[in-house]
């Protein structure tokens, strides 16, 4: 079976024990690669931020060299000149007087050859931009508090804290990379990182379901450690998570690629990509920082640290996570391994494997457990 | 009739969603598109002090009557928080809008030159004594009314209908000489030479309306102290009352908004700063709109032009295109992706969308028709991006339904079964996303709201559409011996006979002795 077949069935065996640990190192770097950008670099931020005047107009042709030296007649010569998009021309300068507005709209419209009204003005108080990110910090204590309690009321306080904690990595790291980078910090962005919040949760909340539904795994049997069985319930739940992240991205991308580059509408951008970064973090971080922030609040209850000092005394190698039995195909510990034994398919492998899995085993049944029935039957 | 009853809930979606889609042709109901995409004004005011609610809504109510007497068609001003956001959209002279709704007037007191006559014709509707052409006296003794304002008189120089259109700032001449307008209810009734303006609002501490002792209402302004305060009332007021050549009639005007509220006679040489009082035929309501007015300016309080913006009509039918355009091209790509996927499941995935559209359009239209809620740019955004959270839920369910069917339960037992387990996880997230949605929209200001409000409504939209459209059609599916029997149609893997099922370590086994 190939990998692909075996990501398809669910049936990876992918150590997340093993993979959590480098994870761990990278979202380490990350977090402390952004909180040094921050505090040195900061946040290239926009004019929302800063207050000012910002006019834009479409003016196919027209270079920024051309515009600067026509604006110097109105005092404009100091303005910061771009082209956004393919063909608009966007100008922003400090604040200032409403005549002066009127005067430099004027000769951005001579300029680009139309008329008047169709030269598009911002005019933002300093005020504005901070204001909108008080209301955003806001939003995201409110967020994490009302996540705290949903969660904890639908699933468990630990899951609910390992998600809390892993929408906090995605919202430093998504502003990281808007520090690195220096991309332009705008209102828009600061929305966007927003709904990334939910987004983020979303991924989260379908593996911890997975995981509610394997823990029977770890209490009745008592084969395997709580990381263990997380791990093998990420396996189970892994084409879910690509999948779902694929189809949230796609549109996203596409807003991005065809809205804001083909096209060049700009405030499409501003959401566009905070909204790319910000998915790609929370399908990550549900893995690799959700995923194992569980394990480790988990484990430290008595009744999970009990069965691994256990298992641990009868040799068992919990660092790693267990084998999979799989009704299609033997099971081996590593997905390259795997994909070997699949191409060299010989039955003397096969069986010195399935004799090794029935020490640490049982019988598969244990480790796809009956699903939980409800009571009320549809028909 | 009893086989049809798990459906009956995709017949009814597919109805409503129908008939929804009908009425919003027959209604024409179009989406009211936000002035990011069509162009117009915005401007968002914050006020610059804490303020109660009734605060607010009063100076709603004023900048409304603004903006109406400009002509503008549905301006459309909402509240969010203690903000107050006004969306003018496709209004001609853009300039002039925003200098109305973008500034609170400053209140002026100028130095009354003459009395210019109003014409008796023109001035038709108020020959009557009314109480705000005013009988107006300064005086710390409360004296008595000493002139009165005949309103029949002209309009000298000014347009009749000068108190609906307003003055532009240079007609209102701050620096110099001008002729402004008395108005009542919207009509002229008196009109006044002034001179330049000799003290703004900022000098006032604050005004109240009182009864006197002789039982009539009378209007008790404050002056800060020090000489931008009273001491420049003083400065103005000795000029008054001497009857110098800067002030012949010995009145003093307060003015806003360019028209004169009331011009009282200044009856003292010079005043203490708490001993002022206006008096005059006042009744209740005009003295205490003349103390609102003085002491706030325009408004019932100070704003902050927070943001303003002109969007040029052209640049929004871009945005509006390209947002159109991305969108198509993102909902193809996943179409794409779930049918290479998922097959017929895939494909039942895109229905889903389709019919999740035709009922948020006609929702986006209805709002929009009735409740004038825009559909901005960053609510597109926000309905793409649940695009996503749509086609999640399927994913959900179909992979429960794969492994299901891998772990060898029949297709038929396993799509009610799974369907189970993957609602509630599907229930669970989504309302953790709506949470999310909630407390933006609840939280946040400007076009952040829309963006949360439509992947709000969508992701709602979704849970309803998850169980009352995806189960019955996945469940009708499979249903079809045909497509049990090739289940790669469905995109499912073979079923397990049912022998090797019973005992998975048998099937082992066999795999190993193979």
């Amino acid at each position: 079976m190939n990998r692909m077949s075996r990501i398809n069935r669910g049936q990876t065996n992918i150590d997340f024990l093993k993979w959590w640990k480098r994870g761990l190192a990278i979202s380490a770097v990350l977090v402390i690669a952004s909180i040094v950008s921050l505090t040195t670099r900061g946040l290239n931020l926009g004019i929302d931020f800063e207050g000012g005047v910002s006019w834009e107009v479409r003016a196919p042709g027209v270079s920024v060299e051309e515009a600067r030296s026509e604006l110097e007649s109105v005092g404009e010569g100091e303005a910061k000149i771009q082209i956004v998009g393919s063909d608009i021309l966007r100008v922003q300068g400090p604040e200032s007087t409403p005549e002066h507005t009127v005067e430099v709209r004027q000769a951005l419209a001579d300029l680009a050859g139309t008329d008047v009204s169709d030269v598009s003005v911002s005019t933002v108080g300093a005020s504005w931009g901070s204001d909108v990110t008080a209301s955003a910090i806001r939003a995201l204590i409110f967020f994490a508090i009302a996540i705290l309690i949903y969660l904890s009321i639908r699933l468990e306080w630990r899951m609910a804290v390992a998600a809390v904690f892993a929408v906090v990595h995605d919202v430093l790291i998504s502003v990281g990379v808007y520090s690195i980078f220096q991309f332009e910090v705008s209102p828009g962005t600061v929305v966007a990182f927003l709904t990334i919040l939910g987004y983020s949760i979303y991924d989260t909340v379908v593996v911890d379901d997975k995981i509610k539904e394997n823990e029977g795994l770890v209490g009745q049997s008592g084969r395997m450690t709580y990381g263990q069985m997380t791990s093998l319930s990420m396996n189970q739940v892994l084409l879910r998570s690509i999948n779902t992240t694929v189809s949230s991205l796609l549109p996203v991308l596409s807003l991005l690629i065809v809205g804001a580059f083909i096209m060049g509408a700009v405030t499409l951008k501003e959401f566009a990509v905070a909204l790319t970064v910000g998915m790609l973090a929370g399908a990550y971080s549900s893995v690799f920082v959700a995923a194992p922030v569980l394990v480790a609040l988990k484990e430290r209850e008595s009744k999970y640290r009990a069965i691994r000092e256990r298992l641990q005394s009868q040799g068992v190698d919990v660092t790693r996570s267990t084998e999979r039995v799989d009704r299609m195909g033997a099971g081996s510990p590593a997905i390259s391994a795997a994909s070997a034994a699949s191409s060299t398919a010989s039955a003397t492998a096969s069986a010195t494997d399935s004799a090794e899995k029935s020490t640490q085993v049982a019988s598969p049944s244990v480790v796809i457990p009956p699903r939980p029935r409800k009571n009320q039957r549809k028909r | 009739m009893k086989r049809l009853r798990g459906y009956r809930s995709l017949v009814v979606i597919v109805v409503i969603a129908g008939a929804a889609l009908i009425y919003t042709f027959v209604a024409g109901n179009k989406p009211l598109l936000g002035l990011d995409l069509q162009g117009g004004v915005s401007v968002v005011l914050k006020p610059v002090q804490e303020v109660d609610n009734e605060t607010i809504d009063q100076a709603i109510t004023i900048i409304r009557q603004r903006i109406d007497a400009i002509g503008v068609t549905e301006p459309e001003i909402t509240r969010q928080g203690n903000n107050i956001l006004i969306q003018i959209p496709g209004v001609k002279d853009k300039e002039r809008a925003l200098e109305l709704v973008g500034q609170t007037a400053e209140l002026q007191f100028r130095p009354v030159l003459a009395n210019v006559p109003v014409d008796p014709q023109e001035a038709t509707t108020t020959t009557s004594g009314d109480p705000t052409a005013t009988t107006t006296t300064v005086a710390p003794d409360a004296s008595i009314p000493t002139t009165t304002i005949d309103p029949t008189k002209t309009v000298g120089g000014l347009p009749l209908d000068v108190c609906a259109s307003g003055l532009s700032a240079g007609e209102v001449n701050a620096g110099g000489q001008a002729i402004l307008p008395q108005c009542d209810d919207g009509l002229l009734v008196g009109s006044y030479a002034v001179g330049p303006v000799s003290l703004t609002g900022s000098a006032l501490e604050t005004a109240r309306a009182n009864l006197s002792e002789s039982g009539q209402w009378i209007v008790a302004p404050t002056f800060k102290s020090g000489a931008d305060g009273i001491g420049g009332f003083n400065a103005v007021a000795g000029q008054c009352f001497s009857k110098s050549s800067t002030c012949p009639t010995g009145q003093l005007a307060i003015v806003l908004d360019g028209r004169v509220l009331s011009a009282p006679r200044i009856n003292s040489q010079s005043f203490q700063a708490d001993q002022i009082e206006i008096s005059g035929s006042f009744t209740e309501r005009t003295a205490r709109d003349l103390a609102t007015s003085l002491k706030y300016g325009a408004l019932p309080v100070e704003f902050e032009q927070q943001q303003a913006q002109i969007v040029s009509a052209t640049l929004g039918r871009d945005a509006l295109n390209a947002g159109l355009v991305a969108g198509l091209v993102g909902i193809l790509l996943v179409a794409v992706y779930m049918i290479a996927f998922y097959r017929a499941l895939g494909f039942l995935a895109i229905a889903k969308l389709t019919v999740e559209g035709a009922l948020l359009w006609s929702m986006i239209s209805w709002l929009g028709s009735n409740n004038g809620l825009a559909l901005t740019l960053a609510g597109i955004t926000g309905i793409i991006v649940s695009v996503g959270v749509s086609l999640d839920s399927n994913i959900v369910y179909y992979e429960h339904l794969k492994e299901d069917v891998y772990k060898g339960r029949p297709i038929r037992s396993a799509t009610d079964k799974s369907f189970v387990t993957a609602f509630s996880t599907i229930v669970k997230a989504d309302v953790a996303s709506l949470i999310g949605a909630g407390l933006l929209w609840w939280l946040t200001v400007g076009p952040v709201r829309g963006f949360a409000f439509y992947l709000g409504l969508s992701t709602a939209l979704d849970i309803l559409m998850s169980w009352s459209f995806m189960r019955p059609v996945v469940k009708l599916c499979t249903r079809s011996k045909f497509l049990r029997a090739h289940p790669r149609i469905l995109g499912l893997p073979a079923e397990i006979l049912q022998q090797t099922s019973r005992s998975a370590q048998a099937r082992v086994q066999a795999e190993v002795s193979r």
